[in-house]
């Protein structure tokens, strides 16, 4: 069985099953940036949006893994304060990767980056039912020892406008298309 | 019976319960489902081997898997009283490679009073590997009722 098909397995909700787990697909390529060509300054709100649904959260923090029941069970939840299921601090990975598909940001699922950390602000609990919009903006890039560093910021927005959170999201990438179509050769194709 | 958890009753200091896990392809494959991060990096074994993105012929645990374990530490000890993350910073040290079992902490290192419902404590954050090795630091807000 290949790699696909075993992670085919572990998809439940709409939107896993409904989004392409190939990052090797070479048309989508086309539709990715690169480090050498990103412009500094450039802001986007992304057309793709997140609806949150119940399966959502739960899917997020069965895949930590994260059996803590304030994200699994509601009634839970709200004796512990909440009003109602809470998603997992880290759920924004979910939705950046389900909305930055191609074009602005979209660098963050390149073949061959690496991430050296990240910086995340929470202003305000996602919710089932939440609507999201990301606005992105490309913040800096840099070369430190050989290494190409990338950095966005991505704000998420709900249905309100209300701002939800903040994430500097950095990688390293290869520094040109041409080194990220070595990688999906599978060549090794970093400088550092 | 336990004192309640509350932003009076925790001390610069207090170390956290830790969160062990062991790196698996399964536990790094159910991430990139959940996560929609399907990056080769982590996902695909056979191209690991030769594009070697770490230097490593293995596949590794996603940096944000890292992080939503450093986030477990703080969630499993003051998300049932009500309390929230405010911020998180990170930097990951070193890959996790398949096979890998790592250790997550937590300690209090600050306390800020600055009002009801945003009185908000400073974590040191960290990561272990199975050979004592830090493979990710980092800090964390986390507002306490």
């Amino acid at each position: 069985m290949g790699y696909l098909e075993e992670m085919a397995k572990y998809q439940k909700t709409e939107k896993q099953k409904s989004f392409s787990a190939d990052f090797l697909e070479r048309q989508q390529i086309e539709d990715y940036e690169f480090w050498d060509e990103i412009e500094i300054g450039k802001e986007t709100v992304i057309p793709f949006k997140f609806e949150v649904k119940a399966e959502d959260v739960i899917a997020y923090a069965e895949g930590v893994p994260d059996a803590n029941p304030v994200f699994y069970d509601e009634e839970y939840a709200k004796k512990c304060g909440y009003d109602g299921l809470v998603a997992h601090p880290m759920f924004a990975t979910q939705v950046l990767f389900f909305v930055l598909k191609k074009g602005h940001g979209s660098w963050i699922r390149t073949p061959g980056s690496r991430n050296p950390g990240q910086i995340i602000e929470w202003h305000d609990p996602i919710r089932v039912g939440d609507v999201l919009t990301v606005k992105t903006k490309s913040h800096d890039k840099w070369i430190k020892r050989g290494k190409y560093y990338m950095r966005y910021l991505s704000e998420m927005y709900d249905q309100n406008g209300k701002l939800k959170g903040r994430c500097f999201m950095t990688l390293v990438l290869p520094r040109s298309k041409a080194d990220v179509l070595r990688f999906i050769k599978g060549e090794h194709a970093l400088e550092a | 019976m336990a004192k309640r958890l509350t932003f009076e009753w925790v001390n610069c200091g207090d170390v956290l319960p830790e969160v062990k896990q062991h790196v698996s392809q399964e536990v790094i494959w159910k991430h990139a489902v959940a996560s929609l991060d399907y990056n080769p990096v982590h996902t695909h074994p056979e191209w690991c081997k030769t594009a070697q993105v770490f230097g490593l012929p293995l596949p590794v645990m996603h940096g944000n898997q890292t992080m939503s374990l450093m986030a477990t530490v703080i969630t499993n000890w003051a998300f049932p009283v009500g309390g929230r993350l405010k911020r998180m910073e990170v930097k990951l040290i070193k890959p996790v490679p398949v096979g890998s079992s790592c250790t997550y902490g937590a300690a209090v290192t600050e306390k800020h009073p600055i009002g009801k419902r945003e009185n908000f404590v400073v974590l040191d954050l960290w990561v272990m590997n199975q050979d004592g090795e830090k493979v990710a630091v980092g800090t964390a807000q986390v507002i306490l009722p």
